[in-house]
């Protein structure tokens, strides 16, 4: 047991051995050189990211806020007159409608579900790349970006033609099983089996980018470790586990991260294998709010709607982002 | 702020437009008359008409720009929308400054947007056959005796059946009662036993079809009462109707109950079914389809059940009048040239090519003559006769938009609810829209 023991405490401290006192010295370097001219640098460098940030982001986000205390219909849309102010009314309208939070709950179900069968299949492939031959690593990962590189309302589009319960060839293949009676079913007839329908669609799209950077991240671990720790005893399960996972633990934070981000926005995917119209039952927070804003021409009631996902979406993320600053700092 | 310099922006170019050529600039005190001469040399007019003109009548739009351009100068862009987020893009469009100068919109999402007093006034004179105009297409054009808006064309929805199919079940004439209907149907049935094929095919979300059977059992979608709309689905009558239909789903149609109506005619050409309840101008649609259905000018290739088709009104269900209108939105810089192109669409020669493409001109006074022109028609014609509207509300477009007949339709398909709980929950959300 103490052998097994031992690979952790050295596998955990050997990227923060060296690291610990190195961190500090580069720090303290850095604040003896802090003067005027070295800290406006990194501004300057960093001005036109930033200005193009506040353009594309700061400015839509800030009327989206304004726009969510005010009502601002088709009649001020078409005539550019200032919407009345209304104060909290759109968010104690939204916040007090219990469609709202059944949508809110079935977003938060959707990420959770999606998101860690995202992550754990991406390993999966990814520990699985590292395994095979060269030259199939090299097919998976050209496969792979092909997946990657197909827009989503395409693949979305794909699967609604694959499923199509009249011409859907998901339907012919299963009907070809011997005992099977497959023809016309509707895949949405029942939203769990269209939930998996939309899933599958999301989790196909989702996880190229996952495996491919945690199998670059894998290339990080060093074989001595694994090698040591083979020689100390520990079995596949135990190394994986003390060894490749804390070592990859920054890069699986940020991919879970982005994976979480990605999926709570979901819209597209249920957008189209819906045509456009998604039952009460396949409404996100992204498509609900849309349809309140553009369906509806409820603008107001819409932004305030998209606000509200915004300020979840941080509640939720904030472990996260605290972890990820962390990692920063150990850096 | 931004804001603030697109509309300066939009006012200092229709103050050039406006003096670069005044007789663009609104007729007779606001109102656009389309009976003057235009000179649009140089000009281009947008235009925005739905995808059916592009798949049924394309000849038809084509050969009216090409009038409207020998007899103006001006040359004309048609961009083809769909159905899907022609509002979504409208609302948008009419935002900005770079609006069509002609939209075409369904007679149910008219009013919305005459009530916003999103298009421009129009002199009704000035339109061929205007004397005539459908009621059911020019009701939601004609508020207080203005009218803002100029009937295109009508649908009626038929019964869509295969001969080949009647004939092989022993049966000789198109159904007359709904009796006949229902044995048809039975006939058909017992005669294929594919488990894909279904004797009546009736995609689930098909709300102008489960609302036809409301009406014909004397139920409603919503009623004013004062000055409040009160929803009427949960009425017995109507309950009633759609208990009909249900039963009719259920027994005869292997469609997809999560489907709509949209692709009903492109499901039916793959002889899975023995009737259809569409529009007149579905049967050709299901008979022949474009090579690449991307390309409106590919060549056309017959289906399975080409030469198949045969049409009869459906025996005891009012059919909702469908169609469409076309009008010139307020911020529309060539109000003018608009309205004359809107002349020629719309005028007797372009309705002789809709009738041709089975579609319904968009006056009575036509409606005999095409019934002898094109015998496809006659069934549709007579349909239109015995037709019915949705409420007429400002708000009704909200409710389409909402999708709340196809959830309630779904609902009651999938076992969700009741047929009384659904439609109790759609008469409060219905009401809700109306009068909001």
């Amino acid at each position: 047991m103490h052998a097994v023991d031992t690979p952790p405490t050295r596998a955990t401290g050997a990227p923060g051995g060296p690291g610990g006192p190195g961190s500090t010295r580069p720090g303290a370097r850095r604040r003896k050189r802090r003067n005027p001219e070295s800290s406006r640098l990194p501004w300057l460098l960093a001005a036109p990211a930033l200005l193009l940030l506040a353009a594309l982001l700061a400015y839509p986000m800030g009327r989206m806020v304004v726009l969510s205390f005010q009502n601002m219909q088709l009649r001020e849309l078409w005539s550019g007159a200032a919407p009345p102010w209304v104060g909290l009314d759109q968010y104690t309208k939204v916040l007090g409608d219990s469609v709202f939070w059944a949508v809110v709950g079935r977003t938060v179900l959707f990420t959770v579900v999606s998101v860690t069968l995202t992550v754990l299949i991406g390993l999966m492939i990814a520990l699985l790349m590292r395994r095979v031959h060269k030259a199939v690593r090299m097919a998976m990962i050209v496969a792979m970006m092909f997946v990657w590189a197909l827009p989503a309302l395409v693949q979305a589009q794909a699967f609604k033609m694959m499923t199509d319960s009249n011409i859907g060839v998901l339907n012919y293949l299963i009907d070809k099983l011997p005992g099977v009676e497959f023809q016309n079913h509707s895949w949405f007839f029942t939203p769990a089996q269209g939930w998996i329908v939309i899933t599958a669609c999301v989790l196909w799209a989702g996880i190229p980018f996952l495996a491919i950077t945690l199998n670059a991240g894998l290339t990080q671990v060093p074989k001595e470790l694994l090698e040591a720790a083979t020689v100390d005893g520990a079995n596949a399960w135990q190394s994986f586990r003390n060894i490749t996972i804390p070592i990859l633990k920054p890069l699986l934070v940020i991919v879970t991260t982005l994976s979480v981000i990605w999926n709570f926005g979901l819209f597209t995917q249920n957008w189209v294998l819906r045509d456009g119209k998604p039952e009460p039952e396949f409404q996100t927070l992204a498509t609900y709010s849309y349809l309140q804003a553009f369906a509806q021409n409820k603008y107001s009631l819409g932004s305030a709607i998209a606000v509200i996902t915004v300020i979840l979406l941080l509640g939720a993320m904030a472990v996260y982002i605290r972890q990820m600053f962390k990692i920063g700092e150990v850096d | 702020m931004k804001r603030k310099i697109a509309v300066a922006a939009a006012l200092a170019a229709s103050m050039l437009a406006a003096a670069a050529c005044s007789s663009s600039s609104g007729g007779d005190g606001g109102t656009v008359s389309a009976d003057k001469t235009v000179d649009g040399k140089g000009k281009t007019i947008k235009v925005w008409l739905m995808v059916d003109a592009q798949s049924g009548w394309k000849s038809v739009v084509d050969d009216a720009s090409k009038r409207f351009t020998d007899a103006t100068g001006a040359n004309v862009t048609v961009e083809y929308q769909q159905w899907a987020n022609v509002l979504t893009k409208l609302d948008a469009s009419l935002a900005g400054t770079d609006v069509p100068d002609v939209v075409e919109l369904g007679n149910t999402q008219f009013s919305k947007y005459v009530d916003a007093g999103a298009f421009a006034e129009v002199k009704k004179d000035t339109f061929e056959n205007s004397a005539t105009w459908l009621p059911g297409l020019s009701g939601a054009c004609e508020v207080d005796g203005k009218t803002f808006c100029v009937p295109y064309y009508a649908g009626a929805r038929v019964l869509i059946y295969r001969k080949d199919l009647f004939e092989k079940a022993g049966i000789t004439a198109a159904p007359k009662t709904y009796e006949d209907f229902l044995a048809a149907a039975d006939k058909v049935q017992a005669a294929n036993k594919d488990p894909k094929f279904g004797a009546v095919y009736m995609p689930g979300r098909y709300w102008y079809a489960a609302m036809s059977w409301v009406k014909a059992s004397g139920g409603d979608i919503a009623k004013k009462e004062g000055d409040k709309w009160v929803g009427q689905l949960s009425s017995p009558a109507s309950q009633e109707g759609l208990n009909k239909w249900v039963e009719l789903v259920k027994k005869y149609s292997k469609a997809d109950v999560t489907k709509d109506e949209a692709d009903q005619y492109l499901v039916f050409s793959q002889a899975n079914a023995g009737m259809f309840y569409g529009n007149g101008w579905e049967l050709g649609s299901a008979e022949q389809v474009r090579k690449d259905p991307n390309d409106p000018n590919s060549a056309l290739v017959d289906t399975k059940v080409k030469g198949k088709l045969a049409a009869a009104p459906m025996p005891g269900i009012p059919s909702l009048l469908g169609g469409s209108n076309v009008g010139v939105p307020v911020k529309s810089q060539n109000t003018e040239l608009a309205a004359q192109w809107i002349k020629h669409f719309t005028d007797s020669t372009s309705m002789k090519g809709l009738i041709k493409a089975s579609a319904l001109p968009n006056a009575t006074a036509l409606l005999d003559a095409a019934a002898t022109d094109n015998p496809a028609l006659a069934v549709g014609a007579e349909a239109a006769k015995n037709s019915w509207a949705v409420p007429a509300s400002g708000k009704w477009a909200d409710v389409e938009k909402a999708s709340v007949l196809q959830n309630m339709l779904s609902d009651i398909l999938t076992g969700k609810k009741s047929v009384a709980d659904a439609a109790k929950a759609a008469d409060e959300q219905i009401a809700a829209t109306l009068n909001g």
